[in-house]
């Protein structure tokens, strides 16, 4: 499937909206204190429950399957009310004003662990909770380095976004689709950096792998994992995850060790670390399901 | 073919060879042209292939390709542009 049969299923994610309409945005709620700015999200929300029928559908097949239970419209409303927190708090957390969240911390000694060892990372995300919580709690340490990579596509959008929320950013974003993208990867890692992905979505429709998730096989993307099967740096799942109120757990599982060499059978590897993620991912997904932001059919 | 192999030379072909081997490619290395796309269109390398190329270039011949270098589009543009480049670190 490609990115262009998607776009009313994406009308919630940011990448969308006009760069205007976000730096409006983004000046109108660092006016307005997170608090008051939330009140708007209320009425928002309401909006796309009754105009965006997408969704919606998209929201209650998920939310059957991770509630185990039929979704009554309540529910709905909440998850797109939690798509939306974490949309706002995004543009607090990237302005640094992390002082006004209570941030919870499990399993940091493995990035600390890492970082002493020296050799950066591979942060395998999803379009699950808040990813930019981990990166604002990353950067109040100032020698952690984190760079996301990202589809060229988005990374255009998302660099452009980043630059109008904090300029500083925008460096950050490694586009995929370039000949030296991965050069420059590996070169980030050598250096001691920490490369961020979102490895739940794909786009071409290419090199996929069909996984049990939360009932169902659902496609997932072979790519990140044989990168990373290359790179042998470890792989750490990492999770923001919204509890509500100002509270975010920011949650880091080791996927897989760094390895001395490349594996033997590399697509033996990739089936059992992709296994791992899923595994993980469907977990979390059970534990605090509206923080699940694929707004489209993701089993298709 | 004969054109091919005419085009490549000596240190191109073995280059060609690591790049085939290092990638599993199925073509013939004394068949790549030397001066078509490697990444995209011309082999149908992505950019894991090219880091994978990277490596063993750096592995095989100790020369170093660096991320920063504006010129890398230039240097993995075909097979007789990164011959050029390796010889003149090597040379250098």
């Amino acid at each position: 499937m490609t990115e262009k049969a998607l776009p009313h299923e994406w009308t919630l994610s940011p990448e969308r909206g006009s760069l205007t309409l976000i730096k409006f945005g983004v000046r109108t709620a660092l006016r307005l204190g997170r608090s008051r700015a939330r009140l708007f999200l209320y009425p928002i929300c309401f909006y796309f429950l009754l105009s965006s029928a997408g969704a919606r559908r998209a929201s209650r097949a998920y939310l059957a399957r991770a509630l185990g239970r039929r979704p009554l419209v309540s529910d709905i409303f909440r998850h797109f009310l939690t798509f939306a927190s974490c949309l706002l708090d995004r543009v607090f957390l990237l302005n640094e004003r992390t002082d006004d969240y209570d941030i919870r911390a499990e399993g940091e000694e493995i990035l600390q662990g890492i970082e002493a060892a020296g050799g950066g990372c591979l942060l395998f995300g999803a379009h699950f909770g808040s990813f930019e919580v981990a990166r604002a709690t990353g950067r109040r340490r100032a020698e952690l380095q984190i760079s996301l990579l990202m589809y060229e596509e988005n990374a255009k959008k998302v660099r452009d976004a980043l630059a109008a929320v904090n300029p500083r950013l925008a460096a950050e974003v490694i586009g995929l689709g370039q000949l030296d993208s991965m050069i420059i990867v590996a070169e980030r890692l050598r250096r001691g950096h920490f490369i961020g992905l979102l490895a739940d979505r794909h786009f071409e429709g290419k090199n996929l792998a069909r996984h049990e998730f939360l009932g169902a096989p659902a496609a997932f993307p072979r790519g990140p994992f044989q990168l990373a099967a290359m790179l042998r740096r470890p792989v750490v799942m990492m999770f923001g995850v919204y509890r509500g109120g100002n509270h975010y757990d920011l949650v880091f599982e080791t996927l897989a060790p760094a390895l001395e060499t490349r594996p033997a059978d590399v697509e033996a590897w990739v089936d059992e670390v992709m296994r791992r993620y899923v595994e993980r991912l469907e977990h979390y997904c059970r534990e605090a399901p509206f923080n699940w932001f694929n707004f489209y059919d993701f089993w298709r | 073919m004969d054109a091919f192999n005419q085009q490549q030379t000596p240190q191109e072909t073995e280059l060609a060879r690591l790049i085939a081997v290092t990638l599993n490619l199925e073509v013939v290395a004394a068949e790549i042209d030397p001066l078509a796309p490697l990444y995209g269109e011309g082999l149908g390398l992505d950019s894991i292939d090219m880091l994978e190329i990277a490596l063993a270039v750096s592995q095989q011949y100790g020369v170093k390709l660096r991320a920063d270098d504006k010129n890398n589009r230039e240097i993995f543009s075909s097979l007789r542009a990164l011959n050029g480049f390796i010889q003149a670190e090597l040379a250098g």
